[in-house]
């Protein structure tokens, strides 16, 4: 009977985490539809028609601060300016730490394997991720993965840091040009992962009550004090980003900027919800060419 | 108008609980980028060029008391909260305007216009010339206090439910634009 008691106690633990614990009360916004393609964005914004094309927009209305939003930013994706800012550092900077990682003596070529290059062929690997990652056994995104790869060749690149993300520039500009593609309406971990990231992305949290698509869907074009929120489409193509404030900007990063912001309380880089919304947020970004690097004010 | 008179009636009482959400009894979710040993247990991260760490500083304040984006969280969001009034208002409209422009306490001029104010926001209603409304006192009240009440979905934050501002503070706000001619 002494023996049975902890397993009865056991069950019983089982028996009520599986009937109670009701979801707590959490307050969502409208759950938009969205289309997982750049262009589902004519049906919210409206803005893509004037950045679709990142070879051919109307630099005017970079200056105009009424229309400035319109071009979600773009004109300051590549080639916008041949001249080197803080992003082509930061590209170098990955490019030598990928290589001297690449090129661990007795395993040669073995870090791009894990990163997920085929043949040690890093074209066209950004635009695949996130992906499910059978090793890690859930949805990551590619400084996730640095991270992960990078300890196997005994150097630490914590997700979020400096060096991280160069390598993460660095790879993506492997693919510059190339479109974003990761396939989220076919069931599986990565369609799973959108579901539960739009269903964040419309969670009201923090101090003051806001979910990011309080903003970033319901008043895209309109001022918030000194800022104009844009259309949340297209965004996750040019990062790990050069901002002058934080150096290189990786996505995670970004979010928690807007956490902070809006006074939530902000979640560790590669935490599960970030990479949700990161999985939502790519989604949105499908079809519009990897654009890196990039620099943003 | 578009405060809704028709939502609104005396149902409710203020209580002297502020706070929204009940604090965490035991260790916080692993994800959260906290460190308890400091005051202000919110940490804000810090790029460090050319290095593999990614340096924490502790944020200008404390954000762990109200809900997160974690899923490990679990802590009830403050539900809609109706109030009533109890008149006469004395309320202050000198410290409603401080309140209005103070970055930690109304903020308002982030969404609202108010007279004297650059760089308004374009979200909220235009609040110049409020007093031509003629709304009753309880009503602009609720507004700030919980304005989920007329608006489920309204962006205005529930100053009052989520404790941003105490009972005078509104007071004072309220008194604040009903003297804007
Ligand atoms: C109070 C408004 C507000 C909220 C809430 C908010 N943001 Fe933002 N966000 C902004 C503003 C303003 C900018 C800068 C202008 C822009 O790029 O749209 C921005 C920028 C961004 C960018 C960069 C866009 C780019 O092109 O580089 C991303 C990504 C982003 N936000 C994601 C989020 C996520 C995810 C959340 C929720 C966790 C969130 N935001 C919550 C206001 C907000
Ligand atoms: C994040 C944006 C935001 C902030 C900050 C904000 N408001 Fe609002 N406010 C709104 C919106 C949006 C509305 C429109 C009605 C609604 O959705 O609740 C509104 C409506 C109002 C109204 C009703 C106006 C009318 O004519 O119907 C009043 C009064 C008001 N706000 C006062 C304030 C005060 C006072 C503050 C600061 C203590 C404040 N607001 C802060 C967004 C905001």
């Amino acid at each position: 009977m002494k023996r049975a008691l902890p397993l009865l106690l056991l069950l019983a633990a089982t028996a009520q985490a599986a009937t109670s614990a009701p979801a707590p009360y959490r307050q969502f916004d409208p759950m938009e539809d969205y289309l997982p393609h750049v262009k589902g964005d004519m049906s919210l914004s409206g803005s893509y028609k004037h950045w679709k094309d990142p070879a051919n927009l109307d630099w005017r209305m970079a200056g105009n601060p009424e229309e400035n939003w319109k071009l979600n930013w773009k004109f300051m994706d590549p080639p916008f300016n041949a001249s080197v800012h803080g992003g082509h550092f930061a590209a170098d900077r990955g490019e030598e730490i990928f290589h001297e990682l690449n090129r661990k003596a007795g395993r040669t070529g073995k870090f791009a394997t894990c990163l997920g290059a085929r043949k040690g062929n890093l074209k066209g690997l950004r635009s695949q991720y996130p992906m499910y990652r059978k090793d890690l056994r859930h949805v990551a995104g590619l400084e996730e993965v640095i991270e992960h790869c990078a300890a196997k060749e005994g150097r630490e690149l914590q997700n979020g840091s400096y060096d991280n993300s160069a390598v993460s520039v660095y790879v993506a500009s492997q693919s510059t040009g190339m479109p974003i593609k990761i396939n989220v309406t076919s069931a599986g971990p990565l369609k799973s992962a959108y579901e539960r990231g739009r269903k964040v992305f419309h969670a009201r949290a923090g101090r003051i009550n806001l979910a990011c698509s309080s903003c970033h869907t319901y008043q895209i074009g309109l001022h918030l004090r000194g800022t104009v929120v844009t259309t949340p489409y297209g965004d996750v193509a040019h990062y790990p980003v050069y901002r002058t404030r934080y150096q290189l900007q990786s996505l995670h990063l970004r979010f928690i900027e807007c956490n902070l912001a809006t006074r939530t309380q902000p979640l560790k880089p590669g935490s599960q919800a970030y990479t949700d919304i990161e999985v939502f947020l790519t989604g949105l970004t499908n079809g519009y060419p990897v654009s890196v690097p990039s620099e943003r004010d | 108008m578009r405060i809704s008179r028709s939502f609104f009636c005396f149902f409710a009482f203020i209580s002297t609980a502020w706070l929204a959400t009940p604090a965490f009894s035991g260790d916080f979710p692993s994800d959260f980028a906290v460190d308890p040993a400091v005051v202000n247990m919110t940490l804000e991260p810090k790029v460090v060029v050319n290095s593999g760490k990614l340096e924490w500083v502790p944020f200008s304040r404390d954000l762990t008391p109200w809900v997160s984006l974690s899923y490990e969280d679990k802590r009830p969001a403050a539900r809609p909260r109706q109030v009533k009034l109890v008149e006469p208002l004395q309320g202050d409209p000198v410290r409603g305007r401080e309140l209005a422009i103070a970055r930690d306490k109304g903020y308002c001029i982030v969404c609202h216009q108010l007279p004297g104010e650059q760089w308004a926001g374009t979200v909220g209603a235009l609040l110049l010339n409020f007093k031509k409304h003629n709304y009753p006192n309880e009503l602009v009240f609720q507004q700030i206090f919980d304005s989920r009440v007329f608006n489920p979905i309204s962006v205005m934050p529930p100053y009052g439910t989520f404790g941003i501002l105490n009972e005078q503070e509104i007071r004072d706000l309220v008194a604040y634009l009903q003297s804007l001619d």
